[in-house]
Formats: structure tokens, sequence, C-alpha cells
């Protein structure tokens, strides 16, 4: 059976020399087809004795296998490299940037906000809202300022009538919300503000956010917890944190708090007016007063609340030099956040 | 207020360094805002709150040093020799407004310039030097806080000292700055027998100043009641070192007092022979006695304070504490007119008591499950789908001018004509509060135009503020706008069509996004936009908004140069609130398979897809499951004032698999009755 190994031979030669899945069936046809090489020694079978012709009929066989199984490759090789030359040719330029709608951005002031909203919101917090144009009373009256009142110099007053004013803070919904609500609550009231001031660190509309927290037992320890947790949260866990007395008509005791100056680390800078801490929000335990002008019984119920701007905060957190630039609208500032 | 702290150290030992006194001053309450080196001194400038204002003077500043350090209060020296008799009578008719006038006269006295040690101690507080005489009252005014006034005798009439408020008698006076003011009615003045010669707390007459001829002089220390004269200083527009004092409430026992301490200066420094003092004193001074649990005190401020070391605090204080079973009793002095209720003794212990001494304790109490709520949750939403289509939120003032409502071409009967009036605005820009968001949009593109910005996308959320005629409160609808203007730009995936589509699409993905299912787009009336390129926005058959393109006589008027179209649109979100659908309800997945076919059909230019879709969804066919426009064609073949519109049609039976023939058959009816409906021909 010499001529079989010689068979064997020049099938892999051929086949290695195929290029494309057409010639595979002409290397088919002439080994395994039906007037095929290997054919013809299966039909030379029945000339052989029997005691031979079974061994013979094994090794043909086994030959046909191993030939078919290396057809089956081949075609399976051919098959890929024909399909990487397809791949190759539809390759693309992926430096060309894609077909997107570059998304928009949010006000540095929405997202200041919402960063305040959500970890007030994770302490319990509901979000209450009010009118931008209020009256006297809610604004004023109703959280001890009365007419003739100093404190009304505090803050310079939009007005629309004599008892209507655009409110120059978020503290009147403190009142509408002790109205509303039964306690215990704790609310946060984030929204705009109108003081008849414009300078270079003043614009006549802004942004704070008001907290109140009412229940039976509310101390002034709860509210150095509640602010600091903020405070830490918001800038970061280990910034100073101090408290220092202070005066706003709705709330006493009050305070004012300061934090550690970000910026030089409390050695002092320009931002921190070389005292190494910066104002950040003013608080205090909501005055009697207060209570008993919206039916609440001040023996009985106890509570804090506090007041931020928004646009000082958001100018420390993104360092920030003009607080004009907020309204200004310039699409190459706003892309920045 | 600014304090010397040379001055200061004649009421009290200052052994500390300025910074350790500003930082002991502002842990206290009274925020020392800068420290200023002036020659050989130091300026505190301190800011005195409102409340405080028994802190409005040397003696005030040091009296809280003296409670904070533990050093004794040092006490001026003043003694006033030879006293004769005054020869006035003080009349008091307002008791309420007036409780306590004292005063005295000096005679031979010589005006003249101050010692340079007294200018430069006023020029420290900021001060301009006049004449001796006006010298001392404000350097007492500095030192005890207690505001005083000289008249030229001579020129005071009559043997009374008149203290009324100013009704019918006393109606008008020419002030020191030599202006002829009409006085309010309530407004208390101080007059003489023949007419007013004082603003009382305010401002001195002319008639009666200190001049250079002046030799006698009424010295005045009054009491007046707060409100009184800061509702005066108002109506006048007169504010002064004085009126400040009174509207914060002086101190009704410190009268003759600083009245003495200025006759001494003055017989120092200007010689003079005193009279008697006289002091009328209707109303006396009735210390406030508040009672105060030291358990309340520490369950309010969180903390376990010593009842013995509360009363340490406000024996320092000069409170008088009294101890009691379970509480103590406490008189505040007459300078701290602040203290009314145990509230305000809370503050005190814990002003004292240092608040960073205050632990802290996070709150426990009932969970709230409320998060931010509906509103600001859906707030968010509107922002993040306008953004992911490529706009950058705006932040605006909410004010506008009157002149954009012309500007906007409004009719007479236009609701956003009914703008809120700002009565005090900064600016007439700024007097109207805005009742769209567009102009304020419009306003932003001119800014950003400016800059060289081609491509513009803005969008804002806000508030606008409608007008009630008998309403004391605006409405406050919530609205959503946009701008847009794309100019060439050099991005790879160049855009095409009309940009109103793009903006269209905007409004839409917005209301997709609500899963807002009763709106259309109307023919839109709104004077400034392109009649033809823009529409209403119409939810549950109500006016919602409006979106297109920027009128070119708006445009013009605006002055911008560019060849491409302005967009804008506006949106009122509550009213997207009020139609939002409810919870879906699960309805079954089809079984069986859809067939589409396509029709293009060439119809008169004037008719809308939307009209033609309706007719195809209104076909008498329970079949067709949805349709859709996928192309617009003009112009080549068609000719003009023809359109051709291609539409996709779905065919789905709830029931069965619909074969070929049944699908072909329906279609061809469909197209027979839209070609009908039309006059309409099929697109070759
Ligand atoms: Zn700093």
């Amino acid at each position: 059976m010499d001529d079989l190994s010689s068979i064997k031979q020049s099938f892999l030669h051929e086949l290695s020399l195929v290029q494309g899945i057409a010639g595979l069936d002409d290397i088919r046809v002439k080994y395994l087809g039906k007037k095929g090489v290997l054919t013809g020694k299966l039909k030379t079978l029945g000339a052989l004795p029997p005691d031979e012709r079974r061994s013979a009929g094994i090794v043909l066989n086994e030959m046909k296998v191993l030939m078919e199984n290396e057809l089956a490759l081949r075609k399976q090789a051919l098959k890929n490299r024909e399909l990487e030359k397809k791949l190759a040719s539809e390759a693309l330029d992926i430096t060309i940037p894609g077909n997107y709608t570059p998304p928009g951005r949010l006000h540095p002031l929405t997202q200041t906000m919402l960063d305040i909203i959500d970890i007030f919101s994770a302490m319990g917090f509901s979000v209450e809202e009010g009118p931008e144009v209020e009256t006297d009373y809610y604004n004023f009256e109703a959280l001890n300022i009365p007419r003739e009142h100093p404190a009304r110099d505090m803050q310079d007053t939009f007005y629309v009538s004599d008892d209507v004013v655009l409110r120059t803070h978020t503290s009147p919904v403190q009142i509408r919300a002790m109205q509303k609500r039964k306690p215990p609550f704790r609310i946060i009231a984030p929204g705009k503000v109108y003081r008849c001031d414009a300078d270079i660190s003043h614009t006549p509309m802004f942004h704070q956010i008001e907290g109140l927290m009412v229940g039976e037992d509310i101390s002034f320890s709860h509210l150095k917890a509640v602010l600091e947790a903020f405070l830490h949260r918001f800038f970061s866990p280990d910034v100073p944190v101090r408290f220092r007395p202070s005066y706003f008509p709705f709330t006493e005791p009050s305070a004012e708090v300061d934090i550690g100056c970000i910026f030089c680390k409390g050695a002092g800078c320009r931002t921190c007016k070389t005292s190494g801490w910066i104002e950040i929000l003013g608080a205090g335990m909501v005055n009697p007063r207060v209570f008993e002008m919206s039916g609440y019984d001040p023996q009985v119920y106890s509570g804090f609340a506090f007041g931020m701007g928004i646009e000082r905060i958001a100018m420390l957190k993104y360092s920030i030099d003009d607080i004009r630039l907020f309204y200004e609208n310039d699409i190459r500032f706003l892309r920045q956040f | 207020m600014r304090v010397s702290l040379d001055w200061l150290s004649e009421f009290i030992t200052l052994d500390k360094p300025a910074e350790e006194i500003a930082d002991i001053l502002t842990m206290a309450g009274l925020e020392v805002e800068a420290i200023e080196l002036a020659d050989d001194d130091l300026i505190l400038e301190v800011n005195v709150t409102p409340n405080r204002g028994d802190c409005l003077s040397l003696l005030g500043i040091a009296r809280e040093l003296a409670v904070l350090t533990g050093k004794p209060l040092k006490m001026l020296p003043c003694e006033v020799k030879g006293e004769t008799e005054p020869g006035k009578k003080i009349e008091i008719r307002d008791e309420t407004l007036c409780r306590r006038y004292t005063g005295r006269i000096i005679k031979n006295i010589k005006p003249g310039p101050s010692p340079r040690w007294l200018q430069k101690r006023l020029e420290s507080y900021g001060m301009r030097p006049i004449n001796n005489i006006v010298d001392v009252t404000n350097y007492v005014l500095v030192e005890l806080g207690h505001p005083l006034h000289a008249f030229d005798l001579n020129t005071l009439k009559g043997d009374s000292i008149i203290i009324d408020t100013a009704d019918k008698i006393y109606q008008k006076i020419k002030t020191l700055d030599g202006i002829e003011r009409k006085l309010p009615e309530d407004a208390l003045v101080i007059a003489d027998t023949e007419g007013p010669v004082a603003v009382a707390g305010v401002m001195g007459g002319a008639l009666t100043e200190v001049e250079e001829s002046t030799t006698s002089i009424f010295l005045e220390s009054a009491w007046f009641k707060p409100q009184s004269i800061r509702k005066t200083s108002k109506a006048l527009g007169l504010g002064s070192e004085s009126s400040y004092r009174f509207e914060r409430g002086t101190d009704l026992e410190i009268l003759p007092v600083a009245l003495d301490r200025a006759t001494c200066l003055l017989q120092e420094l200007a010689g003079g022979v005193p009279s008697k003092k006289l002091d009328a004193y209707p109303v006396k001074f009735t210390p406030a006695r508040i009672e105060t649990s030291p358990g309340r005190v520490n369950r309010l401020l969180g903390t376990a304070i010593e009842k013995k070391n509360m009363i340490s605090i406000l024996d320092r204080l000069g409170f008088s504490p009294e101890e009691k079973a379970s509480s103590i009793m406490v008189t505040p002095p007459s300078y701290r007119n602040d203290i009314e209720r145990e509230a305000d003794i809370v503050e005190e212990i814990a002003r004292i008591y240092g608040y960073n001494g205050i632990p802290t304790a996070l709150p426990s109490s009932s969970l709230s499950a409320e998060g931010i709520g509906p509103m600001r949750k859906f707030m968010r939403q509107v922002k993040n789908v306008i953004r992911g289509a490529g706009f950058d939120e705006a932040i605006n003032f909410s004010f506008m001018s009157p002149d954009a409502l012309d500007f906007l071409e409004l009719a007479p009967g236009d609701i956003r004509r009914n703008a809120v009036r700002i009565l005090n605005p900064l600016r007439k820009e700024e007097s109207l509060l805005r009742t769209t968001i567009i102009m304020s949009l419009l306003e932003d593109l001119k800014y950003n135009l400016s800059r060289d910005i081609r491509s513009i996308r803005l969008f804002e959320v806000s508030k606008v503020f409608i007008r009630d005629e008998g309403e004391d409160l605006p409405r406050e609808p919530l609205k959503l706008g946009g701008i847009f203007m794309a100019q060439k730009t050099y991005r790879f995936w160049q855009k095409n069509g009309e940009d109103f589509y793009i903006v269209k699409g905007v409004v839409e993905a917005l209301l997709d996004e609500f899963r807002i299912t009763g709106r259309s787009f109307e023919k839109c009336q709104e004077p400034f936009l392109h009649p033809g390129k823009s529409a209403k926005i119409v939810i549950g058959g109500k006016d919602a908004g409006f979106v297109g393109v920027l009128s070119p006589v708006l445009k013009e008027k605006l002055d911008i140069k560019a060849r491409e179209d302005v967009l804008v649109f506006e949106l009122d979100l509550y009213m997207v609130i009020e139609n939002l659908p409810a919870v879906p309800v699960y309805g079954p997945i089809p079984k069986f398979p859809y067939m589409e076919r396509d029709v293009a059909i060439v119809v008169e230019e004037y008719l809308r897809a939307a009209d033609i879709l309706k007719l195809i969804r209104e076909y008498p066919s329970e079949y067709i499951e949805d349709a859709v426009v996928f192309d617009l064609y003009k112009g080549g073949k068609l000719g003009p004032g023809k359109k051709s519109l291609a539409f996709n049609i779905r065919y789905r039976s709830g029931g069965k698999t619909l074969t070929e023939e049944e699908i072909d058959s329906i279609h061809k009816g469909v197209i027979a009755s839209l070609l009908e409906k039309t006059g309409g021909s099929i697109r070759q």
C-alpha cells in the first residue's frame, strides 16, 4: 500500500495550495468523487482475498475520514480568511466623532441646589414651596419683624404695594409650612429671593435654601449636629465648623455658622478676609414669638431654622469670583459645569 | 461701629492683643469684621446687630468685654460744679413717645475748635469735627451711646421746652442742613413757645443751631420711642448717628449721666456756667422680671449647664439673678431693652457659655417618606430631557422692561400685559416682573451672539407672574422656555431640514417623556413669531404654549444679522402636570404579526399631514393599527402648489394572521378613500 501514502502526500499538498472555497470542490472530486483516486482504490477491494480485504478496507476508510476532516478544516480556514478580508475592507475611521447631540448643562446654581437638597432629603427633610411675591405679613410680620423694626434695614425690599413685597428671603415658607403641617416635621424650601441691591457682590435676585425642623424636644444641639453633618457632606468631612452668636428676629438664640476657609485652610487669604473662616449660613432656634403667631405653643414645641445663600456656596464650590457671572448666561460659562 | 482701642481702654484695661479681643467679641456675637491700623491706634470694625443698641458705644463694648474677660469696668470722672437755676421748664405732651427728657442751660460758653486729641478720636470713629460744643455731644454719643443735642439758648423763645407730635401746629421746620421740611403728623418735635426747633432724635433746626456767636446753650438728653423716630427718619429720608441709636432703643437711666458727662467736658473745653439739671421723667423705667427654668434652658440648648453656672453668667451680665427653688428670677438692666422673655435669657446664657461648648446630637424623629416631592422630581425630569436635547440651562432675573410688552407686539388684551409692577425698581428696565421667559432668552441670545458664539441652545424653567384683578398676590405659573439658533458650525455630522422641526421635536420629546397623549400643534397667532413657521401647543384642549421661528420683524429689531432663524418655545409646566396620565394599566402584547404598506400621494400644498393621517386612522377598518408620515417632497415634476407626502401604514388583526390578499384589499380601499377626500393622486 505504498502508493496510499503518496496519495495522502499529494492530497495534503494540493489542499495547502487551494486559495478559494471553489478549489476545495475540485480536490474533493479528484480524490473522493465517483471517479476519484480513493474511490478507485475502494473499488479494487473486491478483487482482494477476503483476509486482506478486511484490513485494506479499514486502512482505506481511515484515509477517507482523514481526507474529509482535512477538507472541512481547510474550508473553515478559508471562510475565516474571507470574512477577515471583508471586515478589513469595511473598517471605519473610529476617531471621527459619534453622531450625537452633546448634552446641555444644568446651571451651576441648579447643580448646587440639587446637591444641597439631596443631602437634606437624605436626612429626612421634605421640600416645601412658597410664592415669590409675598405679603408683608409672611415676609416680615409673622417672622417677628414688625413695621418700624430696625431689622427691616437688614434687607432692602422691593415693594409691589404697601402690603405686598418680593420676598426678601425664603423664611416666609417657614410660616406657610407651620400653617400647613403638624409637628414633628422637617422641611427645606429652596427658591428665588429679591433684594433692592446691585453691586459687585450683590444681585437683585438670588437663591436661598431655608430649613425648618419642629418637634417636641428639638434643641440647639440638634441644630448643630444637622448643620455640621450637612457641611461635612457638602464640603469635606474634615472641614472645621464653628457657631457664633448672631441676630435674626425670627430665631432665638441665633447663630452665624462659619466653615474653615477651604482655600487657605485657615491661614488667611482674600476670600476669607484673612480671618481663616467663611460665613456660610445663618441659623437659630425658632423664636417663641414666631411660634405663637402661627398658633404653636412654645411651651410644647421647639424647633430650629436655618438659611443659606446658594450663590455664595456655588462660588466656593466652583471657585467663581464674580456673582454676576451666574446671570449673564454666557454659554462659555454655562458649559463649564 | 468703629472702636478705637486707645479710646476703649479708658473704659476697661486691655491686656490682650487686638486679634484676641476681636476673637472674644466675635464669638460672643459682636462680629469684628476688620482690624484697622491708624497711626498709633488700632480700630476694630464691629458689626453690631440691630437688637444690641446698647453696644453702639464704647461703654457698651467695654461692658461686654468685662462680662467675657472678668476685667472690671472703669468709671469716668465727672463732677458738675456751680449749679444755677435753669429758668426753663420742660413740657412733655406725649408721654408715650417721650418718656424722659433731661436738659440744662450752660451760659458764658465759648465756641471754638476742639483740641486735637478730641478731634482725633472723633475721626477714629469716622466723624468730622465741627466745633467744641457739637464735638462734645458727638464724643459722648460714641462713649456712652446716648445722643445729645445742643440748642443756641438765645434763639429759644419763651420759658418752655415742649415735646409734642407735629399734628396741625408744628407742620414745617427748616433743619440744620438748611432744607425746609414738611413734617409727618405723627413726627415728634421739640418746640419752644413759637414753633418747632428740632425734629426729635433726628435733626436739629437751623434757627437754633449752635454757631460761633453762641454764648449760651440748652443741652438736651432725652429718650424717644424707637418706632416713632424710625418712622419719622424714614419719612423724611433723614438718618443720623442719633436717629440710628434712638431707633434701636436707648437707656432711660443713662440720660442724666450723659448730660453730666457732656457738661464736664464742655466746662473743660469751652468754659461756661451750668445750671441745675432739668429732669422730666413721667414714665419711669420698670425693669422686666423674667423667670427662667434651668431645666428648660438645658432642654432648649441640649446642654447640662449647672444652675450655679447659669447664675454666675447672669450675674456677670448685670441681670441680678435671684435663685428660686426650681428657677432663676432675672431682672435685666435698663440698657438691655432687648431682654424681654425666657428665650432671651436662654440666648444670653448660650452666648456667654459659648456656642462651641454646646454638644452636637443628631435628632431622632419619625421617618418621612416624602423625599423631594413630586414637584421637584418633575422639574428635575423636565430639565434632564431638555438638557439631553443639547440645551444649556440659563437663569435670568425675574424682571422685565415695560418696553418688552410692546417689543413683543402683544395685543392690548393679552394676559401677559397684566404684569406686576415694582414700586421701587433699581432701573426702569427691571420695573416689571416678567410674564414670559422669551424676552430674557432673547437677551441671552444677543449677549452670546455679540461674543461670537454661533450655536445657541438655552432653556430656562421659572415662575412668571400674572397680576389678577382683585387678588393681593399674582398667579405664579411655572414656565419652560427655550431658544435655539444654529449657525454654521464645523461639526462632522450636519443637521438637515428645517430648524422648526428640531425645536418642535424637543417639545414633543418632553411631552412623550411624560406620556402626554392628548396634544396637538395648531396654527399659532403669536405676534412675535413667523406665522407660517410656528405652532400653538395644545394639551388637553387648552393652549399650553408655543414653538416657532421668531418673526423677521423682531429679528431685525433685535439687530440680528445672521441668516439663520431664531427659534423659541414656551410651555406651561403646570398644564403638563394637570395632564399627566394615570399609572399605566398593562395591556396584552399582540400575538399576531403586522404587515406594512407604504403610499405616497401628491396633494395641494396647504393640506396638513396631521389631517391626512387622521383620515387614514379613521378609515373604517379594525386592522389599521398605526400610520406615520415619513417623507415630504416638493418641487421637481410635481409643479407649483403641490407636495408629495409618504405614509407608512401598519395593519394587524388581534385574532389572526392577515394574508397578503386581505391587506392588499384594505390598503387599496384606504388609498381610494384618501384620493377621494384629498383630491390628490398617487405619486408615480
Ligand atoms: Zn482663606
